[in-house]
């Protein structure tokens, strides 16, 4: 039935089979459009946050998402500016994800303010001196920039294509794409530096405060490298979950391998440079608050947070990932991909729910949290339009460049290359 | 141009970036942003001419000077007046949050109201005043007419002295009836020391302000304890003094906290310690000798006119308070009490100070005398920095009531509540043996009853045998303006205004070292249709007609009040009219006349009584017609020979087995929550912290070591059982708790007012399993013996 | 972090002896009266309820009969170096240079609750429900303050409601500057045993001025750098020592 939309020269499943499939995700989106309404509706006190976890699972939702979304403009980086063309082959991917993870945010957002109708006041009554403001400035232009790179993909569906004017403002666009990729790249620098600012500044939480050099520049390139070592690990398992789900070969093994390779060296670099950032805290920061290390390691975010943080997830999965020997066997390089992005997760938990968790007042009480099924749905919702959107764009956009000369349509034993639909006759 | 689709496109991409470049649409956002939030259920508070009115708080018989401020004809804000001599500045938090009980919809009466449904199932009927007023007088008419006005019974929580309260009594006595009750209170304690060890009646003062060392025997003195307002002032005077506070309690109240000292003996054993410490000054010739020797009686040794050899205070005291013993009964170490003694003594002006928690329920009469014998022996009686003996306030006597034969015979009758009879010869009502006497008989011997600013089903001990005897009282009127336990019960609601509606007045409001007449003035007109009690009395009894109107010959409350007042400017002691006391919020000496001398000493002896003249008439009148043993057993007291005269220490017995019932719950007052016959407001709801308060429920404070032995943790689940019932509670583990103690707040366990208040925690009152203070009849309330169950 | 100038103009503080203070609620009380601050149906859960200011209690941590009991008032600190402000995106906080008082606009706050997660004190708190006032209880409301609505961050002003009503009241009476006593805030005026001291920190005539320089004067988590206003008095060491986090060794007794 959808068959005039479907690229030209890829098989796609039937629509009996891709119905349900999407139905599963709406119905998982319904249940965020729910959550959305409660929380809009009746205010915040649908979620398990209060004065003292200020942020909770949406922030660290937030977080992750804008750090695993890093694939898309790290890989524009690399393709048009560097002129890696081994990675054309997962551009459109990419982008497509950097798109989902960066609307998902700004919705998400949308939500977690108390007062959405008011949230434009951050352009409107900005200040300068927030890592918020230059969060939320660079976020929204990105998106921006992001829109522009997906509406060309958008445009080549082929129907859309057939009109003239889309063709012809869709070409434009690709001409100028690595303009867009340098903006994206300078735009994402920023937000993803300033996102980990947020938190280095707060000089009255001495479990996020990072002093001098160790905030600026090392706490911004913390969160810019530990953005781009798991946003192509992420794009990574992307991919090879749509291989697994769609049952076919979409890029070729060895833009895995590079993929992972970017990701295991920027990875291990990281995690070099977060341990040092943790040693220099513990004796820096710490000891002048009157603190030792391990009163922030109490409760039930104990000291396993760490270990797990950056030793199992981060130590481990670097050396998977740098090892050729590792990365070139699949389970092993799906097993690292994935520790990467936990321990990226893991994080941005740590530097969102840890810092509120720890009381600092002497006589303050330690606190836990856990969201309500409101939080859990926004977030789910945000996963379900990821898929769903991901999975149209890949039903119905060439997405993957490589897929017909991997994948050839075969018809009565001839493959078919450039010259369209079958049709029954 | 030509008007084709590139060209649309054109002047809509262009049009649409113009229009965005400019603020219009920034602008009609903003706009938009702003109008959508003009949300109808976030209040917008009405504008107004401010203005400020000075009054008096009459929540408690502190009697605070509070302003309040005004915006049109609302009152916003109650502030403690700088210039009242009681509080200076300071209110307590109940007297701040004086506007959520006026204001507060959900807990009042908004007019008279007649019970239609069975009781307690709340339906209810509005009905005209008149028509409510002649209800009740028909009534007592009726009553009257069968020759059985005692049938009338009232509990008052006015304030024993206020016009209020004096007017009810006249009503009562009036149409005939003896039964005129008051809510018991510490006071009720302190009027019998009083009238036992120096012979004149009413409240003890204390000049606390000019004390230099000062033992408190368990009152909470931060914590609500006398005019809250007052000693919170007190306290920054201590301070700057650097006053000595010892301070007594199981528990580190507020109070411990800020003391200099602080002890803790077993709770019920206070009376051994300050007997204890009196060994040591007697012992050590410590005493003030000039007024041992000139002003006291039944010090030393004495033999009667007939030869009779009398046992003195201080041979007693030696031969059965010693240190040691002292140590065994109380816990508290030997070295200890020696050495508060001798700081006691050797003090320029100590003073001893008896009462436990607020105040507000009566103490144990043996342990307050033994309490200001200590005093006595440092000869502190009516001395700057001492207890002083209240100086007469010269208000003006209203003329005697006419009495006619129906109510002659019934004031004849004797009191349903047994006091000021020879079992109960000293105290002056006892609400729990009128409780107990009506659950004892077949039917009710009141016919009905009367309730004003008071909330017993509530704030009695063991409330629910007083809520099985109202169930038998035939017709229960309540004046409460609130939708309370009590007056939830009642048939007939005539509702009072709340105290910043109407005019009442506080004669010497408690504790209070200098004479003060406070007078409060209404703030607001009337939010409701509710009616001044003093005014409806009046009415009342002008329509019961005959004797009972013409004791009430005044148009209404304020000149009955006014007449009373006149005789503070008639004295001419101040210069000062109607219109400056009304303007004032006061009228006061401002300092007590520290007359020494015995005449001050009202006894027999005229002199101050270690051995009561007084008790030992009782005791002797009581006795006729039994053995002298058999009267004392049933008098409650367990000492024997001369020592039954004197303070001594009697160990408080208790009706339950130790054995099953291993701990003691001993409740207690915060000042942060009110307990009394006003709900707590939301405001203090506020400051409760979430150790105390959890959700609905209550927890109680547990000794770390207590809880332990029952495997209770902070916030486990428990069940609290005595003999009388049984309160689920959670457990909240102080180290400053005294073991096998647990300490309970009293306020919390509502089933009336707001949602805000009701079914919040647990009420103490339900299980208390009270016993009776020996001689005095008072209800021992802080003696629970109980078990905890973990749940 | 550049730090600003506070000698010029007006610096507001509170001392707050925490030995007359013997935790009775009436400051709470009386900011909230004063601050037309809501209240919900249950008071009981401080992490989503409202009070400007908390109060603390605080134990010694000894066994019976060696317990002590200290409260511990807490409003706004007003730090001269305050950690929400620079945080806010929208501008919504500010310190004001002619009162050195921490702002907080209402109407433009988006509720992001940043400045929640900057302030250790816990000095502010989030509307997370609809602002309540059970029946009958808005004839209180007081024109001075405006109610706050849902979803918005609110704190401690320092009654700076009461500051602006004094100065009008000088303006009147063509005065620049105002006295001592002309304005004080809420708590400040209601605490009954007169434990808040309150003034110009810039003002060496001040009360305030002279008690800040007891050696029992400290403020809450000094070490942080926030230099609050609100500074506290103790002759008890233990108190001291819990008023910040120091390593073993480092707290000095001064008793």
């Amino acid at each position: 039935m959808d068959l005039p939309l479907i690229p030209k020269g890829v098989e796609r499943c039937s629509l009996k089979t891709f119905a349900p499939w999407m139905f599963l995700w709406l119905l998982i989106m319904a249940w965020g459009l729910v959550s959305a309404f409660l929380c809009l509706y009746k205010g915040l006190n649908q979620t398990n946050m209060n004065h003292y976890f200020a942020f909770g699972l949406w922030i660290v939702f937030d977080l992750s998402v804008i750090a695993l979304g890093a694939g898309a403009f790290f890989t524009g980086f690399l393709t048009h500016i560097i002129g890696k063309d081994e990675l054309k082959a997962i551009i459109n991917p990419a982008v497509v994800i950097g798109f989902i993870c960066y609307s998902a945010a700004i919705a998400t957002l949308g939500i977690d303010i108390g007062q959405p109708i008011r949230g434009w006041f951050i352009f409107w009554h900005a200040n300068i001196h927030s890592m918020l403001t230059e969060v939320s400035f660079c976020i929204t232009a990105y998106l921006g920039v992001l829109t522009i790179e997906y509406l060309p993909l958008i445009l080549s569906n082929r129907k859309l294509n057939e009109v003239p004017e889309f063709n012809i403002f869709g070409n434009n666009l690709h001409h100028i794409v690595a303009l867009f990729a340098a903006a994206g790249t300078f735009l994402s620098f920023f937000h993803q530096g300033s996102l980990g600012g947020m938190y280095g500044v707060l000089f009255a939480r001495p479990f996020a405060f990072r002093e001098g050099f160790l905030i600026w520049p090392w706490t911004f390139f913390l969160f810019i490298l530990s953005s781009i070592a798991a946003g192509p690990s992420f794009t990574l398992l992307c991919v090879w979950i749509t291989q697994k789900v769609t049952g076919k070969e979409l890029v070729k093994r060895s833009v895995f391998n590079t993929l992972a390779k970017i990701s295991g060296w920027l990875l291990a670099s990281y995690i070099i440079l977060k341990i040092i950032d943790t040693i220099s805290w513990a004796y820096g920061v710490v000891p002048r608050a009157g603190l030792s290390f391990m009163d922030f390691y109490k409760g039930s975010y104990g000291i396993w947070l760490i270990i797990a943080e950056i030793g199992i997830f981060g130590i481990i999965p670097a050396i998977i990932l740098i090892t050729p020997k590792y990365r070139e066997r699949n389970h092993l390089l799906i097993i690292g991909a994935l520790m990467n992005i936990t321990g990226i997760v893991l994080n941005r938990f740590v530097f969102t729910v840890q810092t509120l968790a720890i009381p600092v007042m002497p006589f303050d009480k330690f606190m836990g949290y856990l969201p309500t099924w409101q939080e859990w749905g926004i977030m789910m919702g945000a996963i379900g339009y990821g898929i769903l959107l991901f999975s149209l764009s890949y039903r119905y956009l060439p997405l993957f460049p490589q897929e017909p000369e991997i994948n050839p349509v075969k018809v009565f034993g001839h493959i078919i290359t450039d010259s369209g639909v079958i049709r029954r006759s | 141009m030509e008007f084709n689709r590139r060209n649309f496109i054109k002047f809509a991409v262009g049009g649409t970036g113009g229009i965005l470049l400019s603020p219009l649409p920034w602008k009609l956002i903003d706009d938009i942003a702003i109008w959508t939030q003009n949300w109808s259920w976030v209040p917008v508070p009405v504008r107004g001419k401010f203005s400020y009115l000075n009054s008096v708080c009459t929540l408690c018989p502190g009697a605070c000077g509070i302003q309040v401020r005004k915006v049109g004809s609302r009152a916003v804000k109650i502030e403690g007046r700088g210039d009242y001599p009681v509080n200076q500045g300071g209110i307590c938090p109940l007297g701040m949050a004086g506007l959520q009980i006026l204001y507060n919809e959900g807990i009042r009466w908004k007019a008279p109201m007649k019970r239609v449904g069975p009781r307690g199932s709340q339906e209810w009927k509005e009905i005209p005043w008149d028509e409510a007023i002649d209800e009740l007088a028909t009534r007592i008419k009726g009553l009257r007419e069968k020759g059985s006005p005692e049938k009338l019974a009232a509990i008052d929580g006015n304030q024993s002295r206020s016009t209020m309260a004096l007017l009810i009594k006249r009503l009562l006595s009036s149409i005939g009836s003896p039964n005129y009750m008051v809510m018991p209170r510490e006071e009720d304690t302190y009027d019998m020391v009083n009238f036992l060890m120096q012979g004149s009646r009413g409240p003890i003062a204390f000049d606390l302000e000019n004390a230099d060392f000062i033992v408190s025997f368990g009152c909470s003195l931060f914590d609500g304890w006398g005019a809250p307002g007052r000693m919170l002032s007190a306290s920054r005077e201590w301070v700057k003094n650097k006053t000595y506070l010892v301070q007594i309690d199981p528990r580190t109240s507020n109070t411990a906290s800020k003391a200099d000292l602080w002890l803790a003996p077993f709770p019920g054993t206070e009376a051994a310690l300050a007997l204890g410490m009196a060994h040591v000054i007697i012992k050590e010739k410590l005493y003030s000798k000039e007024f041992i020797e000139n002003h006291t009686f039944g010090f030393a040794d004495w033999f009667e006119e007939d030869g009779v050899k009398h046992k003195g205070f201080s041979r007693i005291v030696l031969e059965k308070y010693s240190p040691q013993v002292v140590e065994n009964i109380t816990g508290i170490k030997g070295r200890v009490i020696i050495e508060v003694a001798r700081k006691f003594a050797s003090a320029h002006a100590p003073i001893a100070l008896a009462g436990r928690g607020k105040g507000t329920l009566p103490g144990s009469l043996y342990e307050f005398m033994a309490v200001h014998a200590l005093n006595a022996l440092k000869g502190r009686v009516n001395k700057k920095g001492g207890p002083l003996i209240a100086d007469d306030i010269p208000l003006a006597q209203w003329s005697d009531p006419e009495y006619d034969p129906v109510a002659m015979d019934g004031l004849k009758k004797a009191r349903v509540d047994l006091a000021k009879t020879p079992r109960y010869p000293f105290s002056r009502s006892l609400v729990n043996k009128f409780t107990e006497t009506i659950n004892n008989s077949h039917g009710s011997p009141i016919d009905t009853l009367m309730l004003f600013s008071a909330n017993p089903a509530f704030t009695i001990p063991d409330s629910q045998s007083f809520i099985k005897a109202m169930a038998k009282i035939p017709f229960i009127v309540s004046f409460s303006p609130f939708m309370d336990e009590t007056s939830l019960m009642a048939d007939l609601i005539l509702p009072d205004h709340t105290h910043l509606e109407k005019m009442a007045d506080i004669v010497w409001p408690t504790g209070i070292q200098y004479p003060l007449y406070a007078l409060s003035q209404p703030v607001v007109k009337p939010i409701y249709r509710t009616e001044h009690s003093g005014d409806v009395i009046i009415s009342l009894a002008k329509r019961i007609g005959g004797p009972v109107s013409g004791s009430f010959q005044w148009a209404n409350f304020e000149e009955a009040l006014k007449e009373r007042v006149k005789g503070l400017y008639d004295s001419g002691r101040e210069k000062v009219s109607w219109a400056d006391i009304k303007e004032n919020g006061y009228w006061s000496i401002p300092a007590h006349s520290f007359e020494g001398g015995s005449d001050i000493f009202q006894t027999p002896s005229k002199r101050f009584e270690f051995f009561s003249t007084e008790i030992e008439l009782a005791i002797k009148a009581y006795s006729k017609g039994k053995s002298f043993d058999d009267a004392l057993l049933d008098l409650g007291i367990s000492s024997k020979g001369d020592e039954v005269y004197m303070p001594h220490y009697e160990e408080i017995k208790s009706g339950a087995d130790k054995k099953e019932y291993p701990l003691l719950l001993f409740p207690m007052e915060l000042i942060n929550l009110a307990s009394g016959w006003i709900g707590n407001p939301p405001y203090l709801n506020k400051t409760l912290f979430d150790h105390q308060l959890k959700r609905d429920d209550l927890f109680v404070e547990v000794n770390p070591k207590t809880a332990s032995q029952y495997r209770l943790k902070e916030g486990s689940k428990a069940i609290i059982r005595s003999p009388k019932g049984e309160l689920r509670v959670r457990i909240h583990l102080f180290h400053g708790a005294m073991p096998d103690v647990i300490f309970i707040p009293f306020g919390l366990g509502h089933t009336a007012y707001d949602k805000y208040l009701k079914g919040k925690g647990v009420n103490p009152n339900e299980i208390i399993d009270q016993v009776e203070d020996p001689l005095s009849g008072q209800p021992v309330w802080w003696n629970t013996r109980v078990k905890l169950i973990r749940i | 972090m550049k730090k600003e100038d506070t000698t010029k103009g007006n610096r507001y503080g509170m001392v707050i002896d925490l030995d007359k203070c013997t935790g009775c609620g009436v400051c709470l009380i009386a900011c909230a009266s004063e601050n037309n601050i809501p209240v919900m149906y249950d008071e009981s859960d401080k992490t989503r309820n409202i009070t400007w200011l908390q109060i603390y209690m605080v134990t010694n941590g000894k066994e019976f009969p060696e317990t002590e009991v200290i409260y511990i008032p807490r409003p706004c600190m007003q730090c001269d170096n305050p950690p929400c402000v620079p945080v806010c995106p929208a501008t919504a906080t500010d310190k004001d240079p002619t009162s050195g008082i921490i702002s907080q606009i209402y109407t433009r706050c988006i509720g992001c609750r940043y400045c929640m997660a900057a302030c250790p004190y816990h000095a502010r708190v989030f509307n997370w429900f609809d602002p309540w006032f059970p029946e009958g209880m808005d004839r209180y409301l007081s024109p001075e303050v405006s109610p706050r609505m849902r979803g918005v961050v609110e704190k401690c002003s320092f009654c700076h409601h009461r500051l602006m009503r004094a100065k009008a009241k000088a303006n009147v009476e063509g005065r620049r500057d105002l006295k001592e006593d002309e304005y004080i805030p809420a708590c400040v005026e209601a605490c009954p045993t007169k434990a808040i001291t309150f003034g110009d920190l810039n003002n060496p005539k001040h009360k305030i001025s002279e008690l800040i320089k007891s050696p029992h004067a400290f403020r809450l988590l000094e070490r942080l750098n926030t230099e609050p206003k609100v500074y506290y008095i103790s002759t008890k060491n233990w108190v001291r020592r819990m008023a910040d986090n120091y390593l073993s060794g480092e707290f000095k007794d001064r008793s």
